[in-house]
């Protein structure tokens, strides 16, 4: 943010290894200060950061657009206003999260770009299409209630910007949270095709929604990396058993199956012990393949190629009022 | 006072902030910037929430319940202007229909804060600053819009070309209206027509558009556009899986 | 070439008694329009008192670590002297706040107002310090408040407590078990 300022780029020089600055930066962290932009960190360090926090802001540009596309068939004005406010929600994180990453460096040219041609990744969840109107609430159920688990971990990563950009989106995910919660529970309860709906919503998003939290401890490298640096700080499987524990009481409780064959609960642990991930799925999805990444993308890029014009418009407007002055 | 005339009126403002709002939040997600679809989300809440207001003003006075309204009524008993009904087309479209919407309601809530009718007056009190607030954005747009590029100044013309004369269609006198106005409930709707052509005239033509030549009159609110029936089949299309006392 | 237009910090204040503190930033093309950006990105929910705006690039950034290892000599200055606003990190605790507005110094460049914003305002407890031109600051006013910032109460449905879910789930217990 101040790079044209500056004489010389304090930032960049620092950035070779040091160890007696790597030893002390990682000591930061363990006292648990918060790394702010400008600070001294391990060029790893930033490369994770950018990765995550750009694929987490893709991820909430991009899941506008499944439950956006119900927003016309909402079935009552309730409903409609609170749709409307959710997604925009959605709008309003990721551009929290592209907040986050520019202040290490990145721009929102660049990153826009690579989500646009495909090379940026984001959450496989928002490749599985919505196909009843019972989604709307098993999204905000689920989903944002495994995507709060994650969130809530990340209010506490070491990086100043991410940290409070997940405060504040933890503070508004909530409702979300609850309006799935509130839609799931009536519909559970409600008329046979309520109910069928709602069940037939749990069926199609349970297993998408366990792969968010990403692959096995045993098959995710990044972890302990990322843990010793105050970023995550709980792992993939750790998360994972959280939601399920807490979401197959709340699935009991409203009379709903979870469609896994192999489930138990296992006395001595106090905990539900899930059958197996289909990862072949996973990784298919997350590298392009899944039912809806074609037509993402498609939809992004239409919205960014119809709003050049309007993009260009203002630009000029504003170089010419400047010009005039 | 005439309570038909004036539930036919309620439901006609209803009718036209909901079905703009429902337009604008087609936007939600596709907008051009991301900043966008965040403010343009924002002014759909608000028209929807306005129609919110005048469903409920309008079940006071007859118990008409605003979700029956919305979502099982045929397009034949739809009172909209054809202006709201109209499909998003391009942000030029989307912009100047909002804008000449705002500059509209602006002229009538500066009236209607002091209307006879209590309930008129309190929901007039209440729409107002958000309407306010919409027309700083869109009168903000529609400046640089007009006078951006040559690109964004042709599809501006070409919106404004095709809405101006939809637009008077906002200020059709209703069947009786007469008694409403005559009762200091409603203004004179000529009387908001040039206030809202002062408005707008000198700030569009300061945005370097042509304010087109009107030929023909503006249609009733009776009659729709294929498009409004469309528009309906979707938007009832869940609400209709069940009968109407079945909660969403 | 895409352009997303320029970034523009945002600081609001949420209450009387507090100081304006950065928010986020939004992109927009130009002031006005990046002060309309900042009330829907940030105001989707009450309360907010007052925002300004300022392009990212008129704001200077030191942190702490930068700060102890920085030339002032180095930094050339203008000839003209001019308000500056000076902001600061205080507090590692308070997880959502980043850098909060404590006054202003007069200087002739970006550096010189950070050495005196360092002299006048102290550097013991600060983590990060911004620094800013007055006149690069556009500001809502006093009158915008009903427009700009009260609609956020007309939105309920935004707040979590407007779902009763705990309600509804003592229900459903309450009928499990009759």
């Amino acid at each position: 943010m101040c790079a044209n300022i500056l004489p010389t780029d304090i930032t960049l020089a620092s950035q070779n290894a040091d160890p007696a600055k790597l030893a002390a930066f990682e000591a930061r962290i363990t006292r648990g200060e918060k790394i702010e932009p400008g600070d001294w960190m391990p060029a790893e360090y930033r490369k994770q950061l950018v990765r995550m926090i750009s694929q987490h802001a893709h991820s909430e540009y991009v899941g506008m657009l499944p439950e956006g596309s119900w927003i016309t068939r909402a079935p009552n004005l309730r409903q409609k206003l609170v749709l409307i406010a959710k997604v925009q929600d959605e709008g309003g994180h990721g551009q929290y999260l592209y907040h986050a990453a520019e202040t290490l460096g990145a721009t929102r040219e660049e990153m826009i770009e690579a989500l646009l041609n495909g090379r940026a990744k984001y959450s496989s969840i928002f490749n599985y299409p919505p196909l009843t109107w019972a989604d709307m609430g098993m999204i905000g159920w689920l989903v944002d209630g495994a995507a709060i688990k994650n969130q809530t971990m990340l209010a506490h990563c070491s990086y100043g910007p991410y940290s409070r950009a997940m405060v504040r989106i933890c503070a508004e995910e909530s409702f979300h949270n609850k309006q799935g919660k509130e839609m799931i529970y009536r519909y559970a309860l409600g008329t046979p095709k309520q109910k069928a709906m709602a069940q037939d919503a749990l069926n199609r998003w349970w297993w998408p929604t366990l792969m968010m939290f990403g692959p096995h401890d045993s098959d995710s490298p990044n972890t302990p990396q990322l843990a010793r640096w105050g970023i995550k700080t709980k792992s993939n499987d750790e998360l994972r058993q959280e939601f399920v524990d807490e979401t197959i009481a709340e699935a009991h409780l409203v009379g709903l199956t979870i469609p896994d064959p192999d489930l138990r609960y296992d006395e001595a642990s106090g905990h539900w012990l899930i059958g197996k991930i289909d990862w072949d799925e996973f990784w298919r999805v997350v590298n392009g393949d899944g039912p809806c990444n074609k037509e993402r993308l498609a939809a992004r890029n239409k919205a960014h190629d119809d709003g050049q014009w309007v993009r260009e418009a203002l630009a000029a407007y504003a170089h010419k009022s400047k010009s005039a002055i | 006072m005439n309570s038909a005339a004036l539930a036919a009126k309620l439901l006609a403002l209803a009718d036209d902030e909901y079905i703009l709002g429902h337009r604008d939040a087609e936007w939600t997600g596709h907008a051009p910037i991301l900043e966008e679809d965040i403010a343009f989300a924002n002014i759909a809440q608000d028209e929807i929430g306005h129609a919110v207001l005048w469903y409920n003003a309008l079940k006071d006075l007859n118990g008409d319940d605003p979700d029956r309204l919305v979502f099982f009524r045929e397009s034949s008993g739809w009172r909209n202007a054809q202006f709201v009904e109209l499909p998003k087309g391009d942000w030029a479209f989307t912009m100047v229909r909002q804008y000449l919407f705002d500059a509209a309601e602006l002229v009538r809530l500066a009236e209607t804060v002091n209307s006879a009718h209590r309930a008129v007056a309190e929901v007039s009190e209440k729409i107002r600053p958000e309407e306010m607030y919409h027309y700083r954005h869109t009168s903000n747009w529609v400046k640089r819009l007009g006078l951006g590029t040559e690109e964004s100044h042709r599809r501006m013309q070409a919106a404004l070309d095709s809405l101006w004369p939809r637009a008077l269609q906002l200020f059709a006198p209703l069947p009786n209206e007469d008694e409403l106005i005559a009762a200091g409930i409603f203004p004179a709707p000529d009387k908001l027509r040039a206030a809202w052509e002062g408005a707008t005239r000198s700030w569009l033509t300061d945005s370097g558009l042509t304010i087109p030549t009107i030929t023909a009159s503006a249609a009733d609110r009776e009659q729709h556009t294929e498009h409004l029936a469309a528009l309906l089949a979707e938007m009832q299309e869940v609400a209709r899986l069940e009968p109407p006392d079945v909660k969403w | 070439m895409d352009t997303q237009w320029p970034r523009y910090e945002v600081f609001e204040k949420e209450r009387p008694d507090w100081p304006h503190r950065n928010a986020g930033s939004v992109h927009a093309p130009d002031a006005e329009m990046a002060l309309e950006n900042a009330r829907d990105v940030f105001v989707r929910r009450p309360h907010c008192l007052s925002l300004w705006v300022a392009p990212a690039s008129e704001i200077f950034s030191m942190t702490a670590e930068q700060l102890a290892g920085f030339d002032w000599r180095s930094v050339p200055a203008g000839p003209d002297s001019e308000p500056y606003l000076v902001f600061q990190k205080q507090t590692q605790r308070a997880a959502e706040t980043f850098v909060v507005h404590v006054g202003e110094v007069e200087a002739r460049s970006h550096a010189e107002a950070m050495s005196h914003a360092v002299e006048k305002f102290g550097s013991g407890g600060v983590f990060v310090w911004w620094v800013c031109p007055a006149r690069a600051v556009t500001r809502s006013e006093e009158s915008d408040v009903s427009a700009m910032f009260a609609p956020s109460e007309s939105k309920p449905y935004r707040q979590p407590h407007f779902y009763k879910v705990i309600a509804q789930l003592r229900e459903i217990k309450s009928k499990a078990s009759e």
